[in-house]
């Protein structure tokens, strides 16, 4: 019992292991991208997918977050082994109702494959407001991120509070989920769910 | 006279058991006891180190669980089939567990609540601190009594609510839970298509586990016990 006991001291201190914390359910939305179909959290589902929401009124604190998106994103799928899990961005408009065909950046992001999702004001207050829990105001824009796993858990938040988002944390991070997904089933499971139990994150 | 020499006793021989052979530590029978000790004494500690990494081993549960689980959100809007508005604080204590679906749905609505009445079957007596919530994403269609019906065909403990369409989208979203109307169906109607994870609320009321569709019955029973 002792050596047992010692064995999960040193995993929780030494965390040979680290794993992004399952923080809760990202909420589930049915909203409109900018070419006119309807995209839903499910669509999402088997994928990680990493969100932001801007405002359009916000042209160059927007290309600082889209720059950090397009940064993570070629990092992610150039040298990050997801386990064959797909790797998705993101961006919900907190603007409602918006027509993104006259948006040059969301008609831009179209051949990138990248959604720019929008909804009414209700849609936008569950599944921004309530949902990722980021304010709504289209007034007051501060960049940040959400990480969410392919069975739509929230793994990661990120406010930042200067324009220039950390590529560099998030891919991290990224990695840490990769490895979890990477040895998913058999005993490496239990290592990793251990890991969830002593908190090992980054 | 002539003095006689007594005899002498021949040198004893010395003895091949006993006393010296337990000095030089070569008594079979304490070897073998010394041997005994030894394989016990692995077996004790074999024992008790199997026993604590069983106590420690997480159990494998077929959903995936939030170790540090949130405050479950509110269903402030919906009405349970007999009236009464839903607070998650009547359930505390108890294991809740809540299902987005719909009386008209024909396929993956029924298996689960099938699946969880089974479940409920197999725990016998700890099923009682185990319950089901039904949330419809069709209150067009589903008024309380056909709710109520419907949930308590499968297990007479079942409850099903529903609210205004308004209401029922900000609690489904805020359980992860996306549901639209589907395609329609020959001789009228429609189906509805939604996600159909089943949550586990804690009886703190946290938000615990989520199931995917289409649960295996055993397992869900296993995670059931453990959560109780």
């Amino acid at each position: 019992m002792v050596v047992v006991a010692l064995a999960a001291i040193a995993f929780a201190v030494f965390q040979p292991i680290q794993v992004l914390p399952r923080l809760r359910l990202a909420p589930g939305y049915a909203l409109v991208d900018q070419t006119g179909a309807t995209v839903t959290s499910e669509d999402a589902r088997g994928a990680i997918t990493l969100y932001t929401f801007v405002p359009l009124g916000c042209d160059d604190a927007c290309d600082a977050v889209e720059s950090t998106m397009r940064q993570v994103r070629s990092r992610v799928e150039s040298g990050v082994d997801l386990g064959g899990t797909p790797f998705r961005v993101v961006t919900i408009v907190l603007d409602p109702d918006p027509d993104l065909a006259d948006v040059d950046r969301a008609r831009a992001a179209i051949d990138a494959d990248w959604p720019w999702l929008s909804g009414s004001d209700g849609q936008i207050e569950n599944v921004v407001g309530l949902g990722f829990r980021r304010s709504t105001d289209v007034d007051v824009f501060a960049p940040s991120y959400a990480l969410v796993d392919g069975l739509g858990m929230i793994r990661g938040e990120y406010r930042y509070l200067t324009l220039t988002g950390d590529a560099d944390k998030l891919v991290r991070h990224i990695d840490v989920l990769g490895g979890e997904l990477r040895n998913d089933g058999g005993f490496a499971s239990f290592a990793y769910e251990a890991a969830h139990a002593f908190q090992c994150y980054p | 006279m002539t003095a006689t020499t007594p005899p002498t006793t021949p040198p004893t021989a010395p003895p091949t058991t006993g006393h010296d052979a337990r000095v030089g530590g070569r008594d079979p029978r304490r070897r073998v006891r010394r041997v005994g000790f030894v394989v016990a004494g692995l077996v004790v500690v074999a024992a008790i180190v199997w026993f604590g990494l069983g106590l420690l081993r997480p159990h494998p549960y077929s959903g995936t669980v939030m170790q540090a689980p949130t405050a479950a959100p509110s269903m402030e809007g919906l009405v349970r089939s007999d009236g009464t508005p839903v607070d998650l604080a009547d359930y505390r204590g108890d294991l809740l567990l809540v299902y987005f679906g719909y009386t008209s749905c024909p396929d993956v609505c029924p298996t689960t609540l099938a699946q969880v009445a089974a479940a409920r079957r197999q725990l016998g007596d700890d099923a009682e601190d185990v319950r089901l919530l039904l949330v419809s994403i069709d209150p067009a269609r589903d008024e309380l009594d056909r709710l109520g019906d419907y949930v308590r065909s499968f297990d007479p403990t079942f409850e099903g609510a529903t609210g205004e369409p308004e209401a029922v989208e900000r609690v489904a979203s805020q359980y992860g839970v996306f549901f639209a109307e589907g395609e329609a169906i020959e001789g009228g109607g429609y189906t509805m298509d939604h996600t159909s994870t089943l949550m586990g609320i804690d009886g703190d009321g946290h938000l615990r586990i989520v199931w995917p569709a289409l649960l295996d019955v055993d397992r869900l029973v296993a995670d059931l016990r453990e959560l109780s």
